[in-house]
């Protein structure tokens, strides 16, 4: 726990004590509590307005501390999702009906809806395990292991990370890297990109799985300013490369005057599309940069914290975000802390909203309204409270609404005034208990 | 007279009794239980140990406690103004009280024990006059005293407590004994103020409890492991006085003569030695609102109930 330069007081008592007792301490302190479990666990609810998806998901992490200050860390998270998703097709003035990703059956959307595809299920469990421990006083360093698990989608993941106290402990530089591998698996296979949506039990357009590789590097500063802040800077660095694309997304292909999906007829006696609708095609290779800034200022009693992060990519899309919290203290042993979060992004360069027909097809396009033009905002309360036993309890809940919008130059014809961003609207709340055992 | 230095040895035996993988000796000093657990399952050894701190714990309570008479503390105490040559030891001690004197901006200071005439914290009501507070501030403050090693020169009707510093100290003084005495690790635990006299060997360190002090609230201790160094506690939850709903706990500031506004209910500190952790836990109750804080900078290891 000691430095090389010790502050005032702790220098001159421990000389102080030094010539009282005529001699130098035996060894430094090495002085913890008990080794126990520290568990952090939640219940999360996030739920999208107009039956879109729904998440449930219970999170378990749990800490060791072991002497000389090494922890083990384990994680267990288990996810349902269920509800529905844009396709990614645009709304037509009559029924549009799809094939499902499995293939083995068909839904139906109405005139003048949004398509979403209603199959959107699936069961995740994540599992984390990390070490940490110093190296010496004034390095830290961990290792750990990221796997999850969906029925179409596997990641595996290993990373590092480094970090060395300097300035008598009020910087810290750490760097950390992180490698991962994901592969999909989807039901029915892996759609060829910018092949047609084929019937129901046409499978002549799917292959086996497709694999993603993502590299991930972090280069961050803390920096103790004063007794009340502390600011952290961080750059970030990741980089994907495989299939990018998402099996599950489709684009209407469209009629280049009048912008209407071109219509299709199923094979006789086959169920299939009514339009022609291509599974899209993103770039097989991702490089975003972000630059993180964090303050934390402490001012009696209350905690203020405000970070901001700006994204930039090589898909040419563009985000800010400005997170800002204040945890205010009421009582002796309850807070509350609201939240506000702003976010903005530029869309992807092959962002659009439909395919021309009759036209040569772009290298990749993307009819996905997270690749979109849009902001978000998230508002939301947390009240937290500490029980006499030691453990801490908080509720969160808060509100989620994001808005975009399409630019007018990719709208064709009767999709202008038609064809809206898929705006959404959504709530969390979040039950945590942090305990000891 | 006669009866109660009869009692105060009969009083003074030390027993040996086995613990977890460890022999445990028991004595009282300093209105404390005392043990000391030494990693050894030698009775004859660690009824040699314990006899060994037993001696020092008692040698340094006759000479320095206040409740004495004939040692130097009242040698010091009944002075009526007079110069007082001290020994070596008492010098060093009254050395290391001053640097605290100055190290706190005046918070510390062994002529404090005086404000007790008008301040008693048994949980009940009764505060004292702020003017009784203000005149015998007159008799409280190290500035007062004209301390020339090996001189000390007091106000008459001033008085020194070195029951501030006593306890750490000789826990530190016993442990140095006990280092070279033998070569298995030892634990000196004078009511909760201890220190490792080296790393054990059998164990990874030893497994001290942090006595749950919030005495109207059910609390679960925590246990601490400490493999090196020393752990002090300052605080009593008992002692504390209840007016019109105020709560006036029992450390007092020199300075005002009052005790100090939102001092934590207990600090322990972890330090290379007991009188480190001992002076740093009092010094952050003597911060009041800002224990923590002060502790956060020190860039100690703690332990607040609040």
């Amino acid at each position: 726990m000691k430095d090389t330069k010790q502050t005032s007081v702790s220098a001159t008592l421990a000389a102080a004590t030094c010539s009282l007792l005529g001699s130098v301490p035996a060894a430094p302190v090495q002085a913890q509590e008990e080794p126990k479990w520290d568990f952090n666990t939640a219940l999360l609810y996030y739920g999208e307005d107009n039956d879109r998806v729904q998440d449930l998901s219970l999170n378990i992490l749990g800490k060791r501390y072991f002497v000389d200050d090494r922890s083990l860390t384990l994680g267990l998270t288990v996810d349902t999702l269920t509800g529905a998703t844009p396709n990614g097709a645009i709304r037509q003035g009559v029924p549009q009906t799809f094939t499902r990703p499995s293939g083995n059956s068909a839904y139906t959307i109405p005139a003048n809806e949004l398509p979403l595809d209603d199959t959107f299920k699936d069961t995740r469990v994540a599992l984390s395990a990390g070490w940490e421990q110093p190296l010496g006083r004034l390095w830290k360093t961990s290792v750990g292991f990221s796997g999850s698990f969906e029925y179409d989608y596997t990641h595996l993941g290993l990373n590092g990370g480094l970090s060395r106290d300097f300035n008598n402990r009020n910087t810290t530089v750490s760097a950390g890297l992180a490698i991962g591998r994901d592969e999909w698996d989807p039901v029915g296979g892996t759609p060829i990109p910018f092949s047609p949506m084929l019937d129901v039990g046409d499978t002549g357009n799917k292959t086996g799985t497709e694999t993603k590789d993502v590299v991930d590097a972090v280069l961050g500063v803390t920096q103790v300013i004063s007794r009340n802040l502390l600011v952290q800077v961080n750059y970030s660095f990741s980089n994907s490369s495989g299939y990018l694309t998402d099996p599950y997304k489709v684009l209407s292909l469209v009629d280049g005057t009048t912008g209407d999906t071109i219509t299709r007829v199923p094979a006789p006696g086959a169920e299939g599309p009514s339009h022609e609708f291509r599974f899209e095609r993103r770039p097989d290779d991702r490089t975003k940069h972000s630059i993180y800034t964090q303050a934390k200022y402490y001012m009696g009693g209350k905690v203020l914290d405000a970070s901001y992060r700006y994204m930039t990519d090589d898909w040419d899309i563009d985000s800010h975000t400005l997170d800002l919290r204040l945890r205010w203290p009421v009582g002796e042993r309850s807070y509350l802390e609201p939240h506000l979060r702003f976010y903005t992004q530029s869309e992807a360069d092959f962002y659009t909203i439909s395919l021309v027909d009759g036209v040569q097809l772009p290298t990749f396009a993307s009819a996905d309204y997270r690749l979109g033009n849009f902001d978000a905002i998230t508002a939301g309360l947390k009240y937290g409270w500490k029980t006499r036993g030691g453990s801490e309890m908080s509720v969160r809940a808060e509100l989620y609404q994001q808005r975009g919008s399409i630019p007018g130059n990719l709208l064709i014809g009767n999709q202008v005034g038609r064809e809206t961003y898929p705006d959404l609207d959504a709530i969390i709340v979040q039950f945590s208990y942090r305990f000891g055992w | 007279m006669v009866a109660a230095l009869a009692d105060r040895e009969a009083a003074r035996s030390v027993s040996v009794e086995a613990g977890q993988d460890c022999l445990v000796g028991h004595f009282d000093a300093m209105a404390s239980p005392c043990e000391i657990l030494i990693e050894s399952d030698d009775r004859g050894e660690a009824a040699r140990l314990a006899q060994i701190a037993a001696t020092e714990a008692w040698r340094i309570e006759d000479k320095f406690s206040r409740y004495r008479t004939g040692n130097v503390v009242a040698q010091i105490n009944g002075s009526r103004g007079k110069p007082v040559e001290v020994d070596e030891e008492t010098a060093s001690l009254l050395d290391f009280a001053a640097t605290l004197h100055t190290l706190s901006d005046g918070c510390f200071d062994i002529t404090s024990g005086v404000l007790r005439e008008v301040w008693t914290f048994d949980g009940g009501d009764r505060i004292p006059a702020p003017e009784a507070v203000r005149d015998i501030l007159q008799r409280v403050g190290w500035d007062k005293v004209r301390w020339q090693r090996p001189v000390l020169t007091m106000r008459p009707g001033m008085q020194v407590d070195l029951g501030g510093i006593g306890k750490e100290y000789a826990v530190d003084r016993v442990a140095g004994k006990l280092a070279k005495a033998t070569t298995h690790s030892a634990l000196v635990n004078f009511g909760g103020d201890l220190a490792v006299t080296r790393a054990p060997r059998k164990r990874d360190a030893w497994r001290v409890g942090i006595e749950p002090v919030t005495g109207n609230q059910p609390q679960k201790g925590t246990i601490l492991e400490i493999r090196t160094g020393a752990l002090a506690t300052s605080g009593d939850a008992r002692r504390f006085l209840l007016k019109d709903g105020v709560r006036y706990g029992h450390i007092l500031d020199p300075r005002s003569g009052w005790p100090v506004e939102g001092a934590p209910r207990s600090v322990t500190v972890a330090a290379d030695t007991c009188t480190q952790a001992g002076m740093l836990s009092t010094l952050a109750m003597l911060k009041g609102y800002t224990a923590e804080a002060f502790l956060d900078g020190e860039r100690v290891r703690y332990w607040c109930r609040r």
